[in-house]
């Protein structure tokens, strides 16, 4: 009769279930949780810890990592009863580990070290976590979709091992996306990315130079960043610019750093050109007829700094006294008119007194010559015939420039001295006894006609 | 008497379908969809359970005497369908990889699969009609002992392969409960 069991339960079917389950519990016996190994565990392992060099010694030990479901522990304590150094880690924000777990308590190492994945594969993997990717030092804010729209995958910049990363990834995938970009790029700041990037995007299309303490503006809004910052191949070189204009410019300027380094004084950024200079920022002032003078009238050669500022550096050429009365033109004359000129003859070694005040300048200075004259009276005043040689060239010791006529009120032989009070004689002048010279002298001038009268007749001087 | 393939290509049609979100997935994630993750283990839990209804549901039928649900004809049709897709998921499910008592399951699958075509082509062999009973006649009597000889046989090998595979995977689904999927 055709049994109606069902073929689980036929003895074939007992017995084969018995023979399977009697076959798997013997194995488990004998080798351990090897039976239920999903794969080889990794041989990594650079040093020793709790007696193993890699997971694959730990073997069917299953136990070693897993725990039982009711057991109040968890595999990550299983996990750091080993990686010591790892549980400190995870206990230190300023870490990988720390930050990890500082954002998401409930990450399990198992979460981003996945095992049993073979003797080889890396033992980092990112897929179960939102990695904090800046704590390793580059962040992933610029790198959130691909050129193709897509998620990143860890795999697109790391290779099997997400701890490394070959320097030349940025330049493989920047370069298919802008060559001639990447070219010149690194051409101008070298190939090492990270040492400029650290992937927050500070340099890209969000970039704003003018946050910076060097604001961009006029021309230099369309230069490329390498003609200010040659060389640079990190922050700190873009930092270090030197932002004075001569630092940059000091090939452009025709000065030759005679208006100094201050290019703004004069220039902004707009263009070299129109320029406004205030010279009377300089140490000469423009005044008078020098405010509408050309620059090149003074600044031969385009030469400004160091120019001669003393008058007859420019006026030699001006000047109608052919050097007579020195370089100080300002003595006498002003920038707005040289004829306004307004000499103090007092200043000079020869000051004007008594009636040589009202003198014309040619009474003295004749031929146009007015420096170098002798002061000597006698350079103007010759000795008169009147004298008779009698008393030289020193005619102040008689005369001075009040009272040309003074009286005579020494000796006088052949008359007596009146009373001490020199020749008097009735209060005659010099010219009424010696009418020609002083050597010959009449008394009949006064005296004709009168020979008894005191005085009278021929006398000598 | 069974009509065509239709359950089939009903089954292939379901499997060219799975390939293909299985592929997208692979071109999305770029790696082959793990075991332990949700398409993987979804394969893995849907394609046991088609394969438990493999074992059983026909069985029950077959052998149900008091309620006559369904044609036999249409159960066959189902378990063969159920016997081919359930198994197929389960190979996706594998991610490729065949160690200890998951790949044993696996090559049990594959074993019974195969002997479930064996199967099928033995017990087609004799006509029946729709609701699975033997057409008398059809067949001389020396053939259809036989046949019934040979089918006989084939139980004889295939329940003892499928109880050792159903062991297997409650082994592996109780290991990977213990130590995956209840892991802390």
């Amino acid at each position: 009769m055709r049994s109606n069991r069902l073929g689980c339960l036929s003895g074939t079917g007992i017995v084969a279930a018995l023979v399977t389950a009697l076959v798997i519990a013997g194995y488990a016996y004998a080798r351990g949780g090897l039976l239920f190994n999903p794969g080889p565990l990794s041989m990594h392992g650079d040093r020793t810890l709790s007696g193993v060099a890699s997971h694959a010694e730990i073997g069917g030990d299953c136990k070693a990592c897993h725990v039982a479901p009711w057991d109040p522990a968890t595999m990550a304590d299983r996990c750091t009863a080993c990686h010591t150094e790892i549980a400190g880690q995870m206990r230190d924000i300023a870490t990988v580990h720390g930050t990890l777990f500082h954002n998401d308590p409930s990450l399990g190492c198992r979460h981003c070290h996945p095992e049993h994945r073979g003797p080889d594969a890396a033992l980092t993997v990112m897929d179960g976590a939102e990695f904090p990717h800046e704590v390793v030092g580059f962040s992933l804010n610029a790198h959130q979709r691909t050129a193709a729209g897509g998620p990143f995958q860890c795999d697109d910049c790391h290779e099997r091992d997400i701890t490394t990363f070959a320097p030349q990834t940025c330049d493989t995938c920047h370069r298919q996306m802008n060559a001639p970009f990447m070219t010149a790029h690194t051409l101008s700041f070298g190939a090492t990315c990270l040492d400029c990037h650290d992937g927050v995007d500070r340099f890209g299309k969000h970039f704003d130079h003018n946050l910076l303490s060097f604001e961009l503006m006029g021309k230099h809004t369309g230069l490329a960043c390498v003609q200010c910052h040659v060389n640079a191949r990190g922050p700190g070189d873009f930092a270090v610019t030197l932002q004075d204009c001569y630092a940059c410019h000091h090939n452009d300027e025709p000065h030759e750093g005679r208006f100094g380094l201050d290019c703004s004084q004069c220039h902004t950024a707009d263009g070299w050109t129109p320029a406004t200079f205030d010279h009377n920022l300089a140490a000469f002032k423009l005044e008078g007829k020098h405010v509408d003078v050309a620059c090149e009238s003074c600044h031969i050669n385009r030469q400004y700094k160091g120019t001669p500022m003393d008058c007859v550096a420019c006026h030699q050429r001006n000047d109608a006294h052919s050097g007579q009365y020195g370089t100080d033109c300002v003595a006498c004359h002003n920038p707005s008119n040289w004829e306004d000129a307004d000499f103090d003859h007092n200043r000079s070694n020869f000051p004007l007194t008594g009636a040589h005040t009202g003198v014309a300048c040619e009474s003295c200075h004749s031929s146009g010559q007015f420096a170098g004259l002798s002061t000597d009276c006698a350079s103007c005043h010759s000795d008169p015939v009147f004298h008779a040689g009698m008393f030289g060239l020193n005619c102040e010791s008689c005369h001075t420039t009040d009272n040309w006529f003074a009286a005579y009120n020494g000796p006088h032989p052949g008359i007596a001295d009146e009373g001490g009070r020199g020749v008097n004689h009735g209060g005659a002048s010099c010219r009424d006894c010696h009418t020609q010279t002083l050597q010959a002298a009449t008394c009949t001038a006064c005296h004709e006609g009168n020979p008894g009268s005191e005085g009278g007749g021929e006398g000598h001087d | 008497m069974l009509r065509g393939n239709g359950e089939l290509w009903l089954a292939f049609l379901a499997m060219v379908l799975m390939t293909g979100v299985y592929a997208l997935i692979m071109l999305l994630t770029r790696e082959i969809p793990p075991a332990g993750e949700l398409f993987g283990h979804g394969m893995g839990i849907v394609g046991f359970i088609l394969m438990l209804m493999t074992e059983t549901l026909y069985s029950l039928r077959k052998r149900s005497r008091s309620v006559r649900w369904g044609r036999m004809s249409a159960w066959l049709q189902f378990h063969i369908f159920t016997g081919l897709v359930g198994p197929y998921m389960v190979l996706l499910h594998t991610s490729w990889k065949f160690n200890g008592i998951a790949g044993v399951t696996t090559l049990f699958t594959v074993i019974i699969v195969v002997s479930g075509f064996i199967g099928r082509y033995i017990f087609t062999r004799i006509p029946r009609t729709l609701d699975g009973l033997e057409i008398e006649g059809a067949l001389s009597q020396e053939a259809l002992k036989q046949t019934r000889r040979l089918l006989a046989l084939w139980h004889t090998i295939h329940i003892p392969i499928g109880m050792a595979l159903f062991i297997s995977a409650f082994v592996h689904i109780g290991a990977a409960l213990y130590y995956a999927t209840f892991l802390k």
